[in-house]
């Protein structure tokens, strides 16, 4: 059909083609060639042949066109037909096509064959082929997972009309795929459900997602429960359909109920318990409880922590120390039991048995803790009662223990004390015994009182205030609290802070002997065990109180008797000590008989020492008479006589009675009675001790005793003392012979401590002679580390002569002011009668002056030597010069001059050493001239003119005033200002200036030389005038360092005095002062 | 020519040393002050010092140690001619740079041979 209509259309194109275009055309060549032969025929007039052949042409050339016309038409129609075939072919294979993509033919393709505008249409009809079966393929699978989904799905429209379901749906719910679509999603859901399903489609809408809950209505007509992932489909910014995947949730139902119902199965069981459950995480937080905990800790606890809830504090209890449960169940993973405190709402202590168990992840970590809690408050508040019933026993038992025990009331009094206020938990208390003369209460023990307290509450009559109550009563006395007790109305206590407050009487045998009492600073309530415990206290302490106080009778009198038998050994002690170190035996024995007197209680005591046959006055106490005094003669019935003539004591009870005594004068009618010990040495009769007493009394006879025992004593004494005498002054001689000697002797005892030291020992080493004598003799030297040395040297020598051995050194010592002295240790052993050594005398020489002496001895040497050495150099050196012949003729002379003047200068040296010596031994006289001063420093002048000169220095001189009289030396004092002048010159720089000044000054002439040169260090100043001594700036020049040393012997000899002031830089004065009237 | 600084207060010890040496054919220049001696010593930089040690205002000694601390001088040797002749005082010459110690009164002759042991005759 399709291939006619294409070729028939084809066919009728080129025919009409052939008609309109090929007929016209025959038809215009036609006429126009009948029109040219017409005109050419006008023209030309033709021939007839001519017009034959014209005629004929035009008949075979239409002739021709119709041929033509013929054959063109024919062509026409082949054309046609092959291009209605050519075009044909591909059109009925792209509807070939299209018709097997219709039939779902999808994997068809059209085979191109020709590369025009048709085989593209081939091609994209091929493309779209494929593409659509690319697509559909996509289709099915997302279809096959729609198919294969588990879980049913629903796809709704805006109109809430389902619009697809999959197989799932058909299978939960039981409805076929047509019973579904098209149908409104609220045919399957109750009105409850509906309204859900309204509110979820609305959000949905709003291009919402989300999960939700509600039930289907199923096929049979069971509610399904489900769980909706609902979400929009958006097409173009807005919802265009809802889809929602149901999940069948009737498992998940089913397990919550079943959770619900074994949770509150859980939680009958947990509130069944008695006993206190909670369940805390990790941040202590009660994430469970059970009624019990509600109940007991008012109300909610449920997200509280539990330290809060429990313990009613904002920190956690391991904070403050304690021990906390859930805490070490979280750390050790393990069950823990342990007992508890915790506190209700009121901040009542509650105590708890608790078990704290761990609930633990799949990885064993402890993310829970159940603790189940016991209140045991009221056991324990059971066992604490039984606890402190026994330790009220225990403490009764203990103090019945301490009574019997001690018998000191301090002991006693202090235990229980002690122990009263441990058991009954009271901060404080005292103990008051009741004086029975005064009948008051005093205070004799007590504790957490202050004492300005005690000082108001410490005593108080019986009767007054509580425990004066308690003592006349005899009734224990309670009270919570002092301040607010009505019984209590005045009373000291009331004030003083107390509240808990009793006060036990102490039951004696018949009497009360005192009152205890305690108190604390808060309200004590005391139970009838506790007042139990007091009156037993009381009770059993009042007993031993009257049991101490007779034991204390007992002891006084013990004591009583023991002390006077220690008083008498204490004074024969002394008495016999004091006797044997005795040295002024006369006040010795009187203090002895003052002690004998003050012992037995006497008036009078004396001893009387027989001499020359009469009785005399020893030492005495109690009676002024003078030592030495004749009492009795002999031949006086004397009781002393009596007694030495009895050669015992004898006592006399009764003087006045005994008419056989006679009696001093100084013993009148006063004295009653009187005991006389005879004192003997052996068979020696030496005198008698007598004790006179103003009333009648009778001794013991240990007092007898012990007076014999005195009696001996003093006779040994009495006997040691005319020794002592003798000793004393033999000591004293050899003592003043001791001190005298220069030498210092130190003496030191086997044991190196010093005996005796004398003065020159004391002068020597600066040592004072107070308070050394015993002291180590190494050791007094050692105020300064520099005596070393002298210590190790006195311990050698003292080692050596206790050894028998003498021993000699000499070392150095530091004295005490610091001053550096030698000394010559010379240590001798001490030896006794039995030749023994018991100790060593120590010599101590002071060798300094002589170490000096030697010392200059040797400098003496050396400077001269020097000095000596360089004139020698001349005679040595230039002698040899001439003896060897190097040097010859005038210079030889020359040589020999100098050789000359430098052996004058030796030989000056020499007689200058004379002279000091001359001058020290006083061989040497000074004449007594008339010196002209002018001249003389004329002299000087001349005499130093060069050297002056070479220093371009100026010597100028002064005289004034009336020196007319002195007398002198002249070639001394000339001496004497040369050699001034000398060292002025020789210690200056150049330009020196030298002033000689010589005035009048009193009754002495002044020689003033000033000069302004290097001045003298201080250091050396006081040198200045000591033989070869060379002070600093002598070490730079030459001389004999005997110069100055000459001066002062010039000066001395002349009666006068020299003077160096200087200052180093400026310049130096001497000044010289000479006597104008010579002293003989 | 070895040239020899001879420097000592006494003028006869200068000349006796002064005529010995230059017999021996060494050329000496001689000096009474000690103070000046240190630029004499550097103006004529000499093979030897003879130096006396007790001089006013500057000693042989404090000389010797400005000798031995110039470094232009402390080459030479230095010789202490001295009447100073305790130990102690030769052992504090020689610490002080000095090469011969000899002790006054001296022998000329001997003080030459001296000399030329250390510098050779000349």
């Amino acid at each position: 059909m399709f291939k006619q209509k294409i070729t028939y259309r084809l066919l009728l194109i080129f025919i009409f083609f052939a008609l309109v275009l090929v007929i016209p055309l025959t038809l215009t060549i036609r006429k126009e060639v009948n029109n040219m032969i017409a005109e050419e025929e006008k023209t030309i007039a033709p021939s007839y042949e001519e017009r034959i052949i014209h005629d004929k042409f035009s008949e075979r050339f239409t002739d021709s066109l119709i041929v033509f016309s013929f054959y063109t038409f024919i062509l026409a129609i082949i054309l046609s037909l092959f291009f209605s075939k050519n075009l044909l072919t591909p059109i009925r294979e792209l509807y070939r096509g299209a018709k097997s993509l219709k039939d779902g033919n999808l994997g068809f393709r059209l085979e191109v064959t020709t590369g025009d505008e048709l085989g593209e249409v081939m091609r994209s009809f091929n493309e779209m082929a494929a593409a659509l079966e690319k697509k559909t393929d996509d289709l099915k699978k997302k279809e096959l997972y729609i198919g294969a989904m588990m879980d049913p799905l629903w796809v709704v429209d805006k109109d809430n009309i389902i619009t697809e379901i999959n197989p799932a749906f058909t299978k939960l719910f039981g409805y076929d795929r047509d019973e579904v679509i098209g149908g409104s999603i609220y045919d399957f859901l109750d009105e409850e459900n509906a309204r859900i399903m309204r509110y979820q489609l609305d959000e949905r809408e709003k291009g919402v997602s989300s999960i939700y809950e509600v039930s289907i209505i199923s096929k049979d007509g069971s509610h399904i429960p489900v769980l909706i992932t609902g979400a929009p489909i958006i097409k173009d910014g807005e919802t265009a359909e809802k889809i929602g995947i149901l999940k069948d949730f009737r498992m998940e139902s089913q397990l919550r109920d079943a959770i619900k119902e074994s949770r509150d199965y859980l939680e009958t069981i947990m509130n069944s318990i008695e006993d206190e459950l909670i369940v805390v995480d990790k941040e202590f937080r009660i994430i469970m409880s059970n009624k019990s905990v509600e109940a007991k800790y008012g109300g909610r606890v449920i997200g509280e922590y539990c330290h809060f809830a429990l313990h009613g504090t904002t920190t956690p209890c391991w904070h403050k120390g304690e021990n906390c449960p859930a805490k070490r169940v979280f750390e050790t993973g393990n069950i823990y039991r342990t007992l508890h405190q915790h506190r209700d709402p009121g901040g009542k202590r509650l105590f708890y048995e608790i078990v704290a168990c761990p609930i633990k992840d799949a990885k064993d970590n402890v993310i829970h803790v159940i603790e189940l809690m016991r209140d045991v408050t009221g056991r324990k508040e059971y066992e604490e009662n039984i606890a402190q019933k026994n330790r009220e026993l225990t403490a009764l038992n203990s103090i019945a223990g301490i009574l019997s025990r001690s018998l000191k009331s301090e002991d006693i009094f202090s235990s229980v004390l002690n122990k009263l206020l441990e058991v009954t938990n009271m901060d404080g208390g005292a103990i008051f015994l009741i004086d029975e003369m005064n009948r008051e209460l005093i205070c004799s023990h007590y504790k957490g009182i202050s004492e300005e307290f005690l000082k108001v509450a410490g005593r108080m009559r019986v009767g007054e205030d509580i425990p004066g109550r308690v003592a006349a009563t005899g009734q224990l006395m309670t009270t919570q609290d002092i301040g607010t007790d009505h019984r209590i109305e005045r009373s000291i206590l009331r004030h003083s802070g107390m509240k808990g407050y009793c006060a036990v009487p102490v039951c004696g045998k018949e009497r009360i002997v005192g009152v205890f009492c305690l108190f604390s600073f808060k309200p004590h309530v005391f139970t009838p065990e506790e007042e139990r415990l007091l009156t037993s206290v009381g009770e059993i302490t009042g007993l031993a109180i009257e049991n101490i106080k007779l034991y204390e009778k007992m002891k006084q009198l013990y004591e009583y008797q023991r002390q006077r038998r220690a008083d008498d050994h204490k004074n024969l002690l002394s008495i016999s000590s004091k006797l044997a170190s005795a040295l002024d035996i006369k006040t010795v024995m009187n203090s002895t008989l003052d002690l004998i007197r003050w012992s037995f209680r006497a008036d009078i005591v004396w001893l009387l020492e027989i001499e020359n046959g009469n009785l005399i006055l020893k030492a005495n106490s109690g009676i002024a008479i003078k030592e030495g005094k004749a009492i009795y003669e002999e031949g006086t019935s004397s009781i002393e006589w009596y007694a030495i003539e009895k050669k015992e004591p004898i006592i006399v009870p009764a003087i006045t009675s005994e008419a056989k005594f006679y009696l001093s004068d100084y013993i009148d009618s006063s004295y009653k009675s009187a005991v006389c010990v005879p004192v003997y040495l052996g068979e020696k009769a030496l005198g008698a001790l007598t004790l006179y007493y103003s009333i009648s009394r009778e001794l013991r006879e240990d007092d007898i005793h012990f007076l014999q025992t005195v009696s001996s004593i003093l006779a040994v004494s009495l006997e040691r003392s005319e020794l002592y005498e003798k000793t004393l002054m033999q000591r004293e001689r050899s003592e003043t012979i001791l001190q005298s000697i220069s030498d210092g002797i130190m003496t030191v005892d086997n044991k190196c401590r010093i005996i005796s030291i004398n003065k020159a020992a004391s002068d020597i080493t600066g040592i004072p002679k107070e308070g050394i004598i015993g002291s180590q003799c190494c050791e007094i030297f050692n105020y300064t580390e520099e005596n070393t040395d002298f210590r190790w040297s006195l311990g050698d020598c003292l080692d050596s002569a206790l050894e028998g051995k003498s021993a000699n050194v000499e070392t150095q010592l530091i004295k005490t002011n610091g001053k550096k002295i030698s000394v010559m240790i010379n240590s001798s052993p001490l030896i006794n009668l039995k030749g023994e050594v018991v100790g060593v005398v120590h010599v101590l020489r002071n060798i300094t002056r002589e170490k000096e002496i030697d010392r200059m001895k040797t400098e003496f040497v050396r400077i001269v030597s020097h000095q000596f050495r360089t004139p020698l150099s001349a005679i040595v050196g230039m002698t040899e010069m001439i003896i060897n012949e190097d040097i010859k003729g005038e210079k030889a002379k020359e040589y020999l001059r100098t050789v000359h003047s430098e052996g004058s200068r030796l030989s000056e040296m020499v007689s200058d050493l004379l002279d000091i010596a001359r001058i020290e031994r006083g061989e040497d006289v000074f004449r007594e001239n008339d010196i002209e001063f002018s001249s003389l420093i004329e002299d000087i002048e001349r005499l130093f003119s060069s050297n002056i000169e070479k220093k371009k220095g100026k010597l100028t001189s002064h005289i004034e005033g009336d020196i007319a009289g002195f007398k002198g030396d002249k070639e001394k004092i000339f001496q004497l200002i040369k050699n001034i002048v000398d060292n002025s010159i020789i210690f200056s720089d150049e330009g020196c200036k030298i002033n000689i000044d010589i005035s009048r000054k009193g009754e002495d002439m002044q020689l003033k030389i000033t000069d302004n040169g290097w001045g003298i260090p201080d250091e050396d100043l006081p040198h200045m005038t000591e033989r070869f001594y060379r002070g600093k700036h002598g070490q730079e020049v030459k001389g004999t360092g005997l110069g100055l040393s000459l001066c002062k012997d010039i000066v001395t000899g002349h009666g006068g005095s020299i003077a160096f002031d200087s200052k180093v830089g400026k310049g130096t004065t001497v000044t010289v002062l000479l006597p104008l009237r010579r002293r003989s | 020519m070895s040239k020899i600084v001879v420097i000592d207060d006494e003028a006869f010890i200068l000349m006796m040393i002064e005529d010995k040496l230059k017999k021996a054919g060494f050329k000496v220049v001689t000096l009474r002050e000690s103070i000046n001696a240190m630029s004499v010593v550097k103006n004529e930089m000499p093979d030897l010092i003879i130096l006396d040690w007790m001089m006013p205002e500057l000693s042989g000694i404090e000389l010797c140690k400005m000798l031995k601390s110039d470094p232009k001088t402390n080459a030479i040797p230095v010789f202490m001619l001295t009447a100073k002749g305790q130990e102690a005082d030769e052992q504090l010459g020689f610490k002080c740079g000095v090469a011969r110690y000899i002790t006054k009164p001296f022998s000329p002759k001997a003080l030459l041979e001296i000399i030329e042991e250390t510098l050779g005759k000349p």
